[in-house]
C-alpha cells in the first residue's frame, strides 16, 4: 500500500504539489490526471524516491521515502516508465532489458524468461537484437514499458504510457495493464488520455497542485452532475414542458426536437413515475436512457471550477 | 557500496563505446600514432645520424661524465687503483673479478650489475644508485645498499659519450616516457565529459536513477568505463612503443634496453593515477554542466597540469627517477580518492532530473 501524507513539493518560489495526501491500496489502477504542470510527474519522481519531497511523508510498503536506505529497496519494488522512453540506442531491445534486470538481482535465466515474455506480449521479440534507435516512437514506448516490467516490481509507475502509440499499440498497453493489475500489481498511471483512465483506473486523482477530487471516473461524475434522463416521444405537445417541470421530482426539464431531458434526483425511484405520467398522458414513449458524463466533461469542469 | 552495481554500469557503457566507431577510432588511434610512430619519427633519425664507432662500440656502459683512461671493456680480470668515476652508468652488467681499490665512485648509476668475486675497497661510493645489485663474495663496507639508495635522487640520466646527438637522447626518452602519461590523461577527455550529461541528454539517466543502484556505485561504474580502456589503449601504446624501441636500439646496444624501472613504475602506477584523476575530473565537469559540448570543452582543460608536468621533465627541471615516480603517483593517488569523494558529494541527482533541460 501506498500512504501519502501532506505530501509537498517546490522548486523555489513554484509549487509543484502541495498536500498530497491519500492512500493506493494494493492491486488496484491509479489514475493521476491533471493539465501540465498540475505536479503529476512530480509526485510520481517522488514516490519513485528520485527527488525528495519538501514537506510530508510517504510510505510504500512501511518503507520511508525520506530514509536512504529505504529508499532503495522502494526503487527496487517500483518498476518506472517516465515520460521519455530513455532508452540506450544504440543497443538491441534484448541488452536494454537486460542491463536494467541486472540492477535488480534478477538471475540470468529469469532474466531472460522475463524478458523473452514481455518482448513476446508486446510483439518485439523477433526484433530484440536491432538497436532501437531504429525503432519508431511507438515500439520504444513499448520497450521502455518491458524494461519497467523486467524485474516484475510490485509497484508500477507508468508516466504517459499510450502517449506516441498508435491506437492499435496503445490497446494492447492497456490490456496488458489490466492483465497485470489481475497479477497482483498496484499501477500508478499519469495520464492525458481520460477515455482511457475512465476505461482502466479503479480510481482516479484530480491534481491541479493539489488534489482535487479522488474517486471512480462514474463515482465523480454522479457526485458532480445531476443525473440527466432522455426520453424520446413520438409527438411532444408544445404544452408539456410547462407541465412536467412542475413535477416536485424534476429539477430541471428541456425539450430537444422529440427527446425530452430530464434532470432527476433519483432515477431508480422516479422513473416509473415519469412514464406513468407521460402514458397517462396519452403520449407515446419511444426510447429511455440515462445520460454518461465522461471522466472529461468531470476533468474539465473540475480544471475549470479550480481555475475561478 | 555494490561493486556489482558499477560493474554493471561499466559494461554496459563499455557495450555501447563498442557502437561507437569514432570514439572507438579515436581510442585505438592514439597508441599506434604514439606508441609507433612517434618513436619511428623520432629515434630512427637520430639513430641514424650517429657516426658509426661513435659511443655505441661499448655496448652495455653507458657513460655520461668520464672514465678512467686505463679502463678496458669488458670488466673482467681488472684492478683500478686510485681512479674516479663519475656519473658512469652500467646496465645490465656483470662484474667479474675486479678489484677496485681507492676508487673514488661518485654519481654513478648501476642498474641490473652483478657483482662477483669482485673487491671494492677503500673506496668511496657518493651519491650512487645501485638497483638489482648483486654482491656475490665481494668485499666493500661502503656497499650498503640502503645508503646508497637514500642519496640516489640527485643522479642525473644516462649516456653515451658527450657528442650533441648522443645529448638528445636522454630527453627523448624523457618525452616518450611523458607520452605514457600524457595518454592516459588525454583520452579521458574522450569518453569520460558524456558519462552523467550524456545520459541525460539521451534520457536515459531517469531510469537509470530508478533502479537501487546509489551515487557512489553509478559514478564508479562511470569512472571504471572510461578509466579501462584509456588504460587499455595506453598500456597497448607501451607495449608497441617498447617493442619497436627495443627493436631500433637493439643493434646498437646488443640488449633490450626498456622498459627500465623508471618506465615500468611509470606505467604501473603513474599513469593509472594520472588517468583516475583525468575521468574524476571530467565525470566531475560532466556532472556538473548540463550540456554535452560544454562538458567535453571543459574537460579538455583537466589536462593542462599533465602538460605542465610534461613542460617541466623536457625543461629538465624535474628528472624522473623511480623515486619521483612513486612520489608523484602517491601524490596522485591521494588527489584521486580525495576527488572521488568530492565528486560523490557535489552528486546531486534531484537538480540534475529536475533542472537540466
Amino acid at each position: 500500500m501506498i500512504t501519502c501524507e501532506g505530501l509537498t513539493k517546490t522548486f523555489g518560489s513554484i509549487t509543484a504539489i502541495q498536500d498530497f495526501t491519500l492512500e493506493i491500496p494494493d492491486g488496484c489502477i491509479f489514475g493521476l490526471l491533471g493539465p501540465n504542470g498540475s505536479g503529476k510527474t512530480t509526485t510520481m519522481r517522488m514516490l519513485s524516491c528520485l527527488i525528495q519531497p519538501t514537506s510530508g511523508k510517504a510510505l510504500i510498503d512501511s518503507y520511508d521515502i525520506h530514509d536512504k536506505t529505504d529508499a532503495q529497496k522502494i526503487r527496487g519494488m517500483i518498476g518506472l516508465l517516465p515520460e521519455v522512453p530513455g532508452l540506450y540506442e544504440t543497443l538491441g531491445a534484448y541488452k536494454n532489458l537486460d542491463f536494467y534486470g541486472q540492477f535488480y538481482g534478477v538471475p540470468k535465466q529469469k532474466r531472460d524468461e522475463s524478458i523473452k515474455r514481455t518482448l513476446t506480449n508486446l510483439g518485439l521479440w523477433d526484433r530484440r537484437n536491432e538497436p532501437v534507435g531504429g525503432f519508431s516512437k511507438g515500439m520504444k514506448q513499448k520497450i521502455a514499458i518491458a524494461r519497467a516490467l523486467t524485474h516484475d516490481p510490485k509497484y508500477i509507475f507508468l508516466d504517459e504510457p499510450t502517449a506516441s502509440l498508435d491506437p492499435a499499440a496503445a490497446k494492447l498497453v492497456r490490456e496488458y495493464i489490466l492483465e497485470l493489475k489481475k497479477r497482483g500489481n498496484t499501477i500508478l498511471i499519469n495520464t492525458h488520455n481520460l477515455s482511457e483512465a475512465e476505461r482502466i483506473c479503479d480510481t482516479v486523482a484530480l491534481l491541479k497542485n493539489k488534489i482535487v477530487k479522488v474517486g471512480h471516473p462514474k463515482e465523480l461524475a454522479r457526485g458532480l452532475f445531476a443525473r440527466t434522463i432522455s426520453i424520446t416521444l413520438q409527438k411532444i405537445p408544445s404544452s408539456l414542458l410547462p407541465e412536467i417541470s412542475s413535477l416536485r421530482y424534476i429539477s430541471e426539464a428541456q425539450v430537444n426536437g422529440n427527446q425530452l431531458i430530464l434532470r432527476i434526483r433519483n432515477p431508480e425511484e422516479n422513473n416509473p413515475q415519469v412514464i406513468t405520467w407521460l402514458i397517462q398522458k396519452g403520449l407515446q414513449v419511444q426510447f429511455v436512457s440515462e445520460e454518461e458524463y465522461s471522466l472529461e466533461d468531470v476533468y474539465l469542469k473540475l480544471i475549470e471550477e479550480e481555475g475561478q | 557500496m555494490h561493486w556489482r552495481n558499477a560493474w554493471i554500469v561499466m559494461r554496459k557503457d563499455l557495450a555501447e563505446f563498442r557502437k561507437q566507431k569514432l570514439v572507438i577510432g579515436s581510442i585505438v588511434a592514439m597508441p599506434i600514432i604514439l606508441g609507433v610512430i612517434f618513436p619511428l619519427a623520432t629515434f630512427v633519425p637520430i639513430i641514424t645520424m650517429i657516426p658509426q664507432g661513435e659511443s655505441w662500440d661499448v655496448p652495455g656502459l653507458l657513460e655520461l661524465g668520464s672514465l678512467p683512461d686505463d679502463f678496458i671493456v669488458p670488466w673482467t680480470n681488472q684492478t683500478i687503483a686510485e681512479s674516479s668515476f663519475t656519473e658512469v652508468v652500467l646496465h645490465h652488467k656483470t662484474l667479474k673479478n675486479v678489484n677496485l681499490s681507492n676508487c673514488i665512485i661518485i654519481s654513478c648509476i648501476l642498474e641490473d650489475v652483478i657483482v662477483i668475486n669482485s673487491t671494492i675497497q677503500n673506496s668511496s661510493l657518493e651519491r650512487t644508485y645501485l638497483e638489482n645489485v648483486t654482491v656475490v663474495r665481494s668485499e666493500g663496507r661502503e656497499l650498503d645498499g640502503r645508503y646508497i639508495l637514500s642519496v640516489s635522487s640527485n643522479l642525473l640520466f644516462i649516456r653515451t659519450k658527450p657528442s650533441e646527438i648522443n645529448q638528445v637522447l636522454p630527453m627523448m626518452f624523457n618525452m616518450m616516457l611523458m607520452i605514457f602519461i600524457i595518454v592516459p590523461a588525454t583520452l579521458p577527455t574522450i569518453i569520460a565529459p558524456y558519462s552523467i550529461v550524456g545520459e541525460k541528454n539521451n534520457r536515459s539517466l531517469e531510469p537509470l536513477l530508478a533502479t537501487p543502484t546509489t551515487d557512489g556505485e553509478l559514478l564508479a561504474g562511470k569512472i571504471f568505463s572510461s578509466f579501462v580502456p584509456s588504460m587499455g589503449s595506453t598500456l597497448l601504446a607501451f607495449a608497441l612503443g617498447v617493442v619497436l624501441l627495443d627493436v631500433i636500439l637493439l643493434p646498437q646496444v646488443n640488449y633490450p634496453l626498456m622498459p627500465n624501472l623508471t618506465w615500468i613504475l611509470s606505467v604501473v602506477l603513474l599513469a593509472p593515477t594520472t588517468c583516475l584523476m583525468s575521468v574524476l575530473a571530467c565525470v566531475l565537469v560532466s556532472s556538473k554542466v548540463s550540456d554535452v559540448r560544454a562538458a567535453q570543452q571543459l574537460g579538455g582543460f583537466v589536462v593542462m597540469p599533465m602538460v605542465v608536468l610534461m613542460i617541466g621533465v623536457l625543461s629538465g627541471f624535474l628528472f624522473l627517477s623511480p623515486l619521483m615516480v612513486l612520489v608523484f603517483a602517491g601524490l596522485y593517488g591521494c588527489l584521486d580518492l580525495g576527488l572521488f569523494y568530492f565528486v560523490k558529494a557535489v552528486f546531486n541527482r534531484e537538480k540534475i532530473l529536475t533542472t537540466w533541460k
